[in-house]
């Protein structure tokens, strides 16, 4: 791709041989059921088939590096296929095409995902532990100390259900990290939380990567995008546009929105 | 920045593969605290909001029980001289009830737990082992129930009672493996979930849960619908607790039953296990 120009740039001293993930040539694929009256010209081509199933291809061929130390940000329009990346990166949602490799489970943190919406916070927090892969005692062991980072002692054995998105964030992020994981891919988790716990979250990443983690972040927020990232990727339809470091990445990011909002429908 | 090599850094694990059988059941085994907590939260939280709370899952089979009660012995008289029919009602109803409440629930774990399934990585066999060991726990009651129907409708207590354990782990496992393939099938086709009752249905009325497969019935005695209700393991495996439990209804060929039950179980294991592992790779694409 002639985009990837700017070569990453790497705050953290990075030796070969500490790649913590690498994506090889993935395409990620899936299905959804479109709701709206199928043209006759489907119905007759389509035959016995069912022409309102719609093939996603949210990723189209993406090869990347990830290294110990990097916090990387991933930046592109809605639908550009972020958060899809990051699920197969997580391993979550299997890739159609190409593979993931990494050099430890990464725990993935999607704003959207409600574990169980019906149990209580204390609950959830116990089944994300062992679904996770920690012993009863471990989970035990931490249970207090991540409903004190929740900050949700008050409602800690209600019903996620009735959580505000903010804090069913602030349940996630707690759980997401209460393994310590080496590999943190983060999905917009960060903006419906408020001041407080967006300070807490950035602090807890920052410790992640001292300990020679890696970081996904995907924001829209480009100021938090510059303020912790080590790396900016530009998503673009399923593949990279751009890959560097966040000043550059951002400011041509920047660049292309102007043109679009300029020349509505242009490029998006 | 490397990019395209096909060969992934040294010390890299791929994600997202099949692992073997072995690994895949020591993953298993490793998370099992999982699958438990996950079906005692569930079955907390299923009666959270009601008044009678807990009570629930004792009054749940009792009701059940007394309608068919009403309607086929009180209402219809159909109990074609059957000696004790609420006990032998209540057998066949309630462990009917938890094959199909287990095999149901499991059908819909792939396709009902997205949000779970895209934010976690784990083995996700423990979500239809969750889902019947959720079911299991719900039935406890009704053995319960059934023992009393049982007891106060003078069967009295015999050694017999003890083939209560092998007929409740062959029925168990049974289910475990129908589960596997429904969850498998209903990612596969939604339309799973809505054929299911109705599939269930048709092998109520053909599983003996009302009647007695015995001379009661003038078509039982043409061999080969006998020999169809020996294949059926639904009707086995319901026949293994009328037989444990009573003494005023003899179960015909019980021998046979018990080994159909038994060759059924592991073929559905087996069989379910490996299916729905097949498909591990494409659960929560949609």
């Amino acid at each position: 791709m002639a985009e990837t120009a700017a070569p990453p740039v790497r705050p953290i001293a990075t030796e070969p041989g500490n790649v913590t993930v690498h994506v090889d040539d993935l395409h990620v694929h899936y299905r959804v059921y479109e709701d709206r009256r199928p043209r006759l010209r489907e119905v007759l081509t389509a035959g016995a088939r069912r022409p309102s199933f719609r093939e996603i291809k949210a990723v189209r061929g993406v090869d990347l590096t990830a290294y110990q130390g990097e916090s990387i940000g991933v930046i592109g329009h809605n639908g550009s296929g972020k958060s899809t990346l990051l699920q197969a990166i997580a391993g979550v949602l299997p890739p159609t095409q190409g593979a993931v490799y990494a050099s430890s489970q990464p725990s993935l943190l999607g704003v959207s995902a409600a574990l169980r919406p019906t149990v209580s916070g204390r609950r959830n927090i116990v089944l994300g532990g062992l679904a996770l892969g920690l012993t009863r005692r471990e989970v035990e062991e931490r249970l207090d100390d991540i409903i004190a980072f929740t900050e949700l002692e008050d409602f800690i054995d209600l019903p996620i259900r009735t959580y505000s998105s903010g804090m069913r964030a602030r349940l996630h992020f707690a759980i997401a990290t209460s393994i310590e994981p080496e590999i943190l891919l983060i999905d917009e988790a960060l903006s419906v939380g408020d001041e407080v716990f967006r300070e807490k979250s950035q602090q807890r990443i920052a410790e992640l990567r001292e300990r020679s983690g890696t970081v996904f972040l995907v924001s829209h927020s480009l100021g938090t995008i510059r303020e912790t990232c080590t790396r900016v990727l530009w998503f673009h339809k399923g593949r990279i546009r751009e890959d560097g470091a966040p000043r550059t990445v951002v400011k041509h990011y920047r660049e292309h929105m102007r043109e679009a909002r300029e020349k509505p429908g242009a490029d998006r | 920045m490397p990019t395209a090599s096909s060969t992934p850094p040294a010390g890299l694990v791929r994600l997202g593969g099949t692992p073997s059988v072995p690994d895949y059941l020591r993953q298993l085994w490793a998370r099992r605290q999982f699958a438990r907590e996950n079906a005692v939260s569930e079955l907390r939280a299923q009666h959270m909001d009601t008044a009678l709370g807990h009570a629930w899952h004792l009054l749940n089979p009792i009701l059940l029980t007394a309608i068919y009660y009403l309607v086929f012995d009180v209402i219809l008289d159909a109990t074609r001289g059957l000696e004790n029919f609420i006990a032998f009602l209540a057998i066949g109803v309630l462990t009917y009830h938890w094959m199909q409440k287990a095999v149901t629930g499991g059908a819909n774990t792939i396709v009902g737990n997205e949000g779970l399934i895209r934010s976690l990585q784990f083995p996700r066999a423990l979500l239809p082992i969750s889902t019947v060991l959720q079911q299991t726990l719900a039935f406890l009651p009704g053995v319960v129930v059934m023992a009393i129907i049982a007891l106060s409708t003078g069967e009295g207590i015999r050694p017999d009672w003890v083939l209560i354990v092998p007929a409740f782990v062959l029925q168990l496992l049974f289910v475990l493996g129908v589960s596997f393939m429904a969850a498998r099938a209903a990612d596969a086709f939604r339309d799973t979930l809505n054929l299911l009752p109705f599939l269930f249905r048709l092998v109520f009325y053909g599983s003996g849960v009302l009647y007695a497969v015995d001379d009661r019935f003038p078509i039982f005695e043409i061999w080969w619908v006998e020999l169809i209700f020996i294949l059926n393991p639904f009707y086995c495996l319901i026949s293994l607790w009328r037989h444990a439990l009573m003494t005023s209804y003899q179960v015909p060929h019980i021998e046979w039953l018990w080994l159909s039950a038994a060759v059924w179980t592991v073929i559905a294991l087996v069989v379910g296990f490996l299916v729905f592992r097949a498909g591990e790779k494409g659960y929560g694409r949609g």
